[in-house]
């Protein structure tokens, strides 16, 4: 019987896969909940995603997820790459937006091992966490 | 005058013979009479007088002896008197000793409760203040807490009604800029 094949031999395998594009997208994203699913560790998922984000981000392939509270422009998206580019220093830029009116304005930057919140909602319970006494 | 000489003669001699007879006494039984108190006497003398002499002078001693007793009993009263006097003055004394310092010992007694009763009221005042403080402080840091939500809640309010998506977009271009900024220095 094989050993436990570690997350981050999994998150390496899919990174590589997906990068060099032998097999397509879907086929192996197929393959990984295939794996998941017969190994019983389809409860790691979140975290074998995040070692993906990691890995593909070390490869210069970063996805920034982008929550805001309403659809962001052309001209705030490129803005947004811009500032990730320049952050991570990646190749390949790619965003995954997210709409959430519960942030009010503003808008949160996630990253892998990094992230940016600019939201108001954010703001507020910093304002009320930061001065609230004892 | 002879005549009555000489019948006053006779009848004296008359008299003198008659006299015992005259006055009834026999003096035959005059004389046993007084033989018989001479040995009444004798007998009296011998064997009466001797023990009831004996027994007054006993009684006499005894009597004496009851005297002197009283005497002492008399002498010891009077010595007790003295003595119970002055008892009585030490008595009075040690008294007045006690109830002086009794006064002494509950005036010192008020004194030192007056003393405990104020330090306690005192310490019952400072922590009332002490309490009194911290309450007034916590409810400040509550009334300022909760301003604070409310502040906070109001901008939320106000904010959400009156952010657009013109708005929010200059919003995300600030901050994406001002955070560009920090990384930058």
């Amino acid at each position: 019987m094989p050993g436990r094949i570690s997350r981050r031999r999994i998150a390496e395998y899919v990174a590589t896969e997906l990068i060099e594009a032998k097999t397509s997208q879907a086929k192996v994203l197929q393959q990984l909940a295939a794996f998941l699913v017969d190994t019983r560790r389809t409860t790691e998922l979140t975290l074998i995603v995040r070692d993906i984000e990691f890995q593909l981000s070390q490869k210069g392939y970063t996805n920034a997820t982008v929550t805001s509270a309403f659809d962001l422009t052309a001209a705030t998206q490129k803005a947004i790459e811009a500032f990730v580019k320049d952050k991570t220093k990646a190749a390949h830029i790619s965003l995954t937006t997210h709409v959430d009116p519960s942030v009010i304005g503003g808008v949160k930057v996630s990253l892998p091992g990094y992230e940016i919140n600019q939201t108001i909602a954010h703001q507020l319970t910093a304002l009320k966490t930061r001065f609230k006494k004892a | 005058m002879t005549f009555l000489n000489q019948f006053a003669h006779e009848a004296t001699e008359e008299v003198q013979a008659d006299l015992f007879t005259a006055l009834g006494i026999d003096w035959r039984l005059l004389i046993l009479q007084i033989i018989a108190f001479l040995i009444l006497v004798y007998v009296l003398g011998r064997f009466v007088y001797p023990w009831l002499m004996k027994s007054v002078d006993e009684r006499q001693a005894n009597i004496e002896a009851g005297a002197k007793a009283a005497a002492k009993a008399q002498e010891a009263a009077e010595e007790n008197k003295e003595q119970v006097a002055a008892l009585l003055d030490e008595a009075r004394k040690q008294a007045a000793e006690i109830l002086g310092t009794a006064k002494l010992e509950s005036s010192e007694m008020l004194s030192a409760s007056e003393k405990k009763a104020q330090t306690t009221a005192e310490r019952i005042v400072a922590n009332a203040h002490d309490q009194l403080g911290k309450d007034v402080e916590n409810a400040r840091k509550v009334l300022y807490n909760d301003t604070l939500e409310l502040v906070a809640l109001a901008t939320e309010k106000v904010v959400t009604k009156k952010l657009d998506k013109r708005a929010d977009s200059d919003l995300i271009a600030d901050a994406v800029k001002s955070s560009s900024t920090k990384a930058a220095k």
